[in-house]
């Protein structure tokens, strides 16, 4: 029986972007627990300011590392991946999306080999026990991604949704929004990663920014204070 | 010390050539070198210094109140705001055991421009047991102006190095107000190790007119942004740290974390105006000094 490949890799491509996919992600808000206490967001608009906020954070610095991790990884240059993990840590100011980074590769790294044989991925977790490399998650999605099949267009698609779906979800639970604005702002945000992708992908290590003070004051009174719905 | 600032990708659209003095013509590549050591009675002075107008520095003075043992040094442009065109850079090497105090005679003002950029190079070198409070004026960007700064570190893992810079969105009360008319302000600061070892990277382009700076999650309700990295031993990194509250008012904001691997930390200041911006940055830095030297930092001159 002839099997259509792109149906097993959009499968995968699901499973991967799924808010389900078990790493974690809806443990963690991006600091709008802190946003939505302090008032800051407190409303639909309000909310998608600050998604595309995180968006744009996201796009011109995991996403340009992540790019690079899953040219290298498709390369077969496992140096090349290590660069980039080690270049998302240098880049990521913020100590709590740190550890959320780390906590969440290392997870993804743990269930991708036992999903599936992966000899990149098993060296990748190796690495992070010993202590070589930090894990963080958007290379360890570049590895499970490029093993899968995925493009590096697709993968960077489901990073950023990864990114705005985990704000979203939150905002279910701390923000007085409904479903029907969460699920507007999520297809109105479409355009913008369609334009950061067009962006980041010419992009290299050294274009790797970042200017949300706001987020970032947020994430430092969630770090400092002892509001935890979410972690830190 | 160059730095080819067109290798930057977001100050491509800015590279066409200036048609009044030429990139590089004199007085439009200042250039400084300042190198600060203790001398055989122990006293810390600036060893040797070269300059090229219009960056300018006098000796160093011995004015701050708190530690009166301290060189301070003011720079000084002598050509008043950086214009289209102008490549500024600047050397700082601290050697072991020496510590200084180093500032602006003024706000730095970012000329209204029509072609091309200025340009900011800095490199800083703190050997052993150093310590450097770099706490230069405002940063004023006019209407159309364009403005990247690049500045590469090296601290010794036992050194201190207090480095502030703070933006103001532009000349906020002229006229009928310049706030966030600028094109462009790219900002990166690179540090490592003495030996070499990366420690991290940060970068920051503001492009007002691309980009909405009022979004709640980037400038929101704040006109003026001070950042402040702090590289110190990780002991007294974790001292500084449990000593600042973040908060956020309806006239300022603070936040503050930790750099990636364990280089320091980095607080950043929102306000609406300068004047709690700058007091939130002095504040901060009494807490470095008084946890590295054990001295607070004295007022600022009732002028400044």
């Amino acid at each position: 029986m002839n099997v259509d490949n792109n149906i097993i890799i959009l499968m995968r491509l699901l499973e991967m972007s799924d808010s389900q996919f078990p790493v974690g992600n809806f443990s963690f808000s991006n600091g709008l627990e802190t946003a939505s206490y302090s008032g800051m967001v407190n409303d639909a608009m309000t909310l998608k300011q600050y998604v595309v906020a995180a968006s744009l954070q996201s796009a011109y610095c995991d996403g340009i590392a992540s790019l690079f991790a899953y040219r290298s990884a498709l390369s077969d240059n496992y140096d090349g991946v290590l660069e980039a993990d080690e270049q998302i840590i240098m880049c990521k100011m913020n100590d709590e999306s740190r550890q959320m980074l780390m906590r969440m590769g290392k997870k993804l790294s743990e269930l991708y080999i036992r999903m599936t044989e992966c000899g990149m991925m098993n060296r990748f977790l190796g690495d992070i026990f010993s202590g070589r490399t930090s894990g963080t998650y958007p290379v360890a999605q570049a590895i499970a991604m490029c093993h899968a099949g995925i493009s590096e267009k697709e993968m960077f698609v489901s990073q950023q949704y990864g990114v705005i779906n985990m704000i979203l979800g939150a905002a279910l639970r701390c923000v007085k929004v409904s479903h029907y604005d969460t699920q507007k702002i999520l297809f109105e945000i479409s355009g913008l990663v369609a334009e950061e992708y067009e962006n980041a992908r010419k992009l290299d290590f050294e274009d790797m920014q970042s200017f949300v003070p706001c987020i970032d004051i947020m994430a430092s009174l969630h770090e400092k204070g002892n509001m935890r719905m979410f972690m830190n | 010390m160059k730095k080819d600032f067109l290798s930057a990708k977001e100050m491509l659209p800015y590279s066409s050539p200036t048609r009044a003095m030429y990139v590089g013509a004199p007085g439009k590549v200042g250039a400084l070198r300042l190198g600060f050591e203790l001398d055989n009675d122990g006293k810390c002075i600036m060893r040797d210094h070269e300059r090229v107008a219009p960056l300018i520095v006098q000796r160093e003075l011995y004015c701050d109140r708190t530690m009166p043992e301290m060189p301070v040094v003011y720079i000084l442009s002598s050509g008043g705001p950086n214009v289209d065109g102008d490549r500024y850079s600047q050397s700082i090497e601290m050697r072991k055991g020496s510590f200084a105090h180093i500032t602006t005679g003024a706000a730095t003002k970012i000329a209204e421009m029509k072609d091309n950029f200025s340009a900011l190079y800095q490199s800083i070198r703190l050997d052993d047991d150093c310590y450097l409070e770099y706490m230069p004026e405002v940063t004023i960007p006019c209407r159309h102006s364009r403005y990247i700064t690049y500045t590469d570190i090296e601290c010794h893992s036992s050194a201190t190095l207090f480095y502030s810079e703070i933006f103001a969105c532009g000349r906020k009360y002229y006229g009928d107000g310049e706030i966030f008319k600028y094109d462009i302000i790219s900002v990166c600061c690179n540090a490592c190790r003495n030996d070499g070892k990366r420690l991290f990277r940060e970068k920051f382009v503001i492009r007002p007119g691309d980009d909405d700076v009022r979004n709640i999650g980037i400038m929101g309700i704040y006109d003026i942004f001070a950042n402040v990295i702090v590289m110190t031993p990780h002991d007294c990194a974790e001292e500084i740290y449990a000593k600042v509250d973040p908060v956020m008012t309806d006239t300022f904001a603070v936040g503050i974390t930790r750099l990636p691997n364990n280089a320091g930390l980095l607080y950043k200041v929102l306000g609406k105006e300068t004047e709690p911006v700058k007091k939130n940055v002095r504040a901060f830095c009494s807490i470095v000094r008084e946890t590295v030297k054990g001295k607070p930092l004295s007022d600022d001159f009732p002028w400044r």
